[in-house]
């Protein structure tokens, strides 16, 4: 865009830049290594981390509840199936709710939490928008409800954390607009650290590429415990524009 | 651009360091943070930690030493993934770049998340002036909105307030009753934004990263607020300082570990979210525009200068806010301008200019704790007395903070130190000055010329008895020796 008022051209910018430090317009002289898009290297961390993952998933699992529990999330550890409902059940009861938004990804193949909720006179509905015209409607519907359902595409036991890729089928506004959320967490879903949820991400970006569409999808996001602040006083309050209450429902597939 | 007043450092800091409730302010939010970040990094032990601040540090050298080459990168990669990169060579052209996405978009409501950049360019002003409603969202960054000040701390904004200054406030300019309940002025916040959010046609965010590798902009929150913003609104307009860049999406695990930590003492903030470019069409929702403006306005002053670059690998955590002395007694809004405390005290400088603010580099006890807590190690008070000594040679008369008369105590003042004869006659003389202007053994305020700026804000004790020099020839040298 050359419009006046839409600032400078790139290349004038980082011409200014490369004069700044003095430096000729190329590359760095040593590759960096972190920038690797090699197929090979990057599949074999990939399997690395997965590997490491399996051996220890008891272990993950474990450390993953309790950083939770510590980072504010309630910690739930079901046994099957039934335990999850039973508990997805006993909350909608407890906060009264009549409307329970969810995405549509695979774990509510496993967990058919729509049928559950229904028995206790709970809407449960996946919120996916179909044509222009559900927007706002899906919007006030979800501003208006009292949880929202999720699965979790991994769950990172370093820091408890959920993460979420918004796509079709999710979106990025029920586990934030409902004032509970609930994440129900596969053993498939969980993963060690920081760097392995980077090394899978970065291989899955670099494979997209290969085939012409690299792609780390429009966003992605970390969900670690309750929506809080500290701005008056340092004194902390949870449920500022996010969720007060979290759940993680850790499933233990029998 | 932000108002600039760092002119005013001397007499604001003279009202800061008298103003009771701002000392009491600045020692809880200091101490209090200090302590959690402290927890930290015991919790991990201090070997991880040095670990990971080594490898932070590797990586903004290897980035800011190759910026253009990371920059291009960006640019490609946002591009790819359906967004638009703008660069803006100061204040005023990347405010002009967000008013003209507004005005081609008809954009009447911004929400905005926190972004110490927007702070910089003094972007809310220019969007209200052309008729566009603007609305804080981080409830510190909401709380100053309405009182009209600026943030006074980097990640606490509204760190000087006390709660009953909150609840006055909302009382005032909200309509609600008086309380001083910290909840229940939450909840106010919560409600009077909720429909904000919803409504909003463009959100305007910061960046605390951005990656290279994949296009993407991170920004690490706690409240949610972010995740609105850059969620519900049509339009998603990025803010960022040039320096922001990192190369991989593997460099940003380090990150992640070192922000959250130095900065609140949280282990992780509630939420990080990755922006990559617009919705794509099969996504649920998300903005159908994404723009991302990349911000110079001074920053490669610093980067031209070897002694100053690494002021540029800053991650704005607010940690070496907290262990300053100087922060600590005047608070961030004595240093009259964006960015406070020792960082503040070389970047203000670097972006608006040393003879605007030739007090700040002098600010400084130069006693390491910044360096010391700083997750990048940037050597803070290295690069201020590099300025000092600019300063004190610059051939502009607008930039020199030593006088003539400075520059002959300072001599006469080595000479004294370096000669055994004329300091002890000096001592002498000393003595025999102050004894008559002391009470209980301290000067207070006085008018005498050269010690009344002292006097003014400090007591000064009088000479010892005896001298360090004597006691030591007569008592300590003989101890176990
Ligand atoms: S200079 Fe270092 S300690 Fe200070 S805000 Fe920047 S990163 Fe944090």
């Amino acid at each position: 865009m050359t419009s006046a008022n839409m600032g400078i051209p790139s290349a004038e910018f980082l011409a200014s830049v490369r004069d700044a430090l003095g430096r000729a317009d190329a590359p760095p002289e040593n590759a960096y290594e972190p920038l690797t898009d090699d197929l090979a290297t990057l599949e074999n961390r990939a399997i690395e981390v997965r590997e490491r993952i399996a051996g220890e998933l008891p272990e993950l699992s474990r450390r993953l509840g309790e950083t939770a529990a510590l980072r504010g999330w309630n910690v739930t550890r079901c046994a099957g199936v039934e335990e999850t409902l039973d508990y997805v059940v006993s909350l909608a009861r407890r906060l009264g709710a009549t409307s329970v938004p969810r995405s549509e990804q695979s774990v509510f193949d496993d967990v058919p939490v729509d049928a559950a909720l229904a028995g206790v006179g709970a809407l449960c509905w996946p919120a996916v928008y179909d044509g222009p015209d559900s927007r706002e409607g899906i919007r006030r519907r979800l501003a208006d409800s009292s949880m929202g359902i999720t699965g979790a595409d991994y769950a990172i036991a370093e820091t408890g954390s959920v993460i979420v890729l918004p796509r079709r089928g999710l979106s990025r506004l029920v586990s934030v607009v409902p004032p509970v959320h609930v994440a129900i967490v596969r053993q498939s879903d969980i993963i060690g650290t920081l760097d392995d949820l980077f090394a899978l991400r970065r291989l899955e970006y670099h494979q997209n590429g290969q085939s012409g569409t690299a792609d780390m999808g429009s966003y992605l996001n970390f969900i670690t415990g309750p929506s809080r602040t500290a701005d008056i006083e340092q004194t902390i309050v949870v449920g500022v524009h996010g969720p007060r209450e979290v759940h993680m429902v850790l499933l233990d597939e029998e | 651009m932000a108002e600039v007043v760092t002119r005013q450092f001397v007499p604001a800091s003279q009202a800061a360091v008298k103003d009771v409730q701002l000392r009491q302010a600045l020692r809880r939010a200091g101490s209090g943070f200090d302590g959690t970040r402290r927890e930290a990094i015991a919790e991990v032990s201090e070997e991880v930690w040095e670990g990971w601040r080594e490898q932070a540090r590797k990586i903004k050298e290897h980035t800011i030493g190759h910026l253009d080459y990371y920059l291009a990168m960006l640019e490609r990669n946002v591009a790819a993934a359906g967004g638009q990169v703008h660069f803006a060579r100061d204040a005023r052209q990347a405010n002009a770049i967000v008013s003209e996405i507004a005005r081609r978009n008809g954009v009447k409501t911004v929400t905005k998340s926190k972004s110490m950049v927007s702070e910089e360019l003094g972007l809310n002003h220019v969007l209200e002036a052309n008729g566009i409603d603007v609305f804080e969202t981080d409830l510190g960054e909401y709380i100053i909105q309405l009182a009209e000040e600026t943030p006074s701390h980097l990640v606490a904004p509204a760190l000087h307030k006390t709660r009953g200054q909150v609840a006055q406030l909302f009382a005032e300019q909200l309509g609600v009753p008086y309380s001083e309940d910290i909840e229940e002025m939450a909840r106010v916040a919560r409600v009077a934004l909720r429909q904000k959010f919803l409504e909003a046609d463009m959100g305007v965010s910061g960046a605390n990263f951005l990656v290279a590798e994949t296009g993407s902009l991170v920004i690490i929150t706690n409240e949610g607020n972010g995740r609105l913003c850059t969620s519900a609104p049509r339009i998603h307009v990025g803010l960022a300082g040039m320096e922001k860049v990192i190369p991989s999406l593997q460099d940003l695990a380090v990150f992640l570990r070192l922000l959250p930590r130095s900065a609140t003492g949280q282990r992780i903030s509630s939420y990080v979210s990755m922006v990559t470019g617009p919705k794509r069409a099969e996504d649920e929702d998300g903005p159908e525009e994404f723009h991302l403006i990349i911000v110079d306005n001074g920053r490669s002053r610093l980067l031209r200068d070897p002694a100053l670059r690494e002021s540029l690998y800053c991650i704005r955590c607010g940690a070496c806010l907290n262990v300053c002395p100087i922060y600590q007694r005047v608070g961030g809004h004595a240093y009259g301008w964006v960015y406070p405390g020792p960082i503040g005290s070389i970047v203000t400088p670097g972006l608006v200019g040393v003879a605007e603010a030739k007090d700040l580099p002098n600010a400084s006890t130069l006693c390491g704790a910044c360096r010391d807590a700083c997750p990048v190690q940037i050597n803070i008070p290295r690069m201020l007395l590099h300025l000092r000594h600019q300063q004190a040679e610059s051939n502009d008369e607008n930039e020199r903070t030593s006088s003539d008369t400075d520059k002959l105590l300072a001599r006469g003042f080595a000479n004294v130190m370096s000669s055994p004869l004329l300091l002890k006659l000096g001592r002498t003389v000393g003595r025999a000055v102050s004894k008559p202007l002391a009470k209980s053994g301290k000067i207070g305020e006085t008018r005498l010329p050269l010690i009344s700026r002292w006097t003014q804000a400090r007591d000064l004790p009088v000479p010892a008895e005896r001298s360090f020099r004597q006691r030591w020839r007569d008592e300590l040298s003989k101890d176990g020796r």
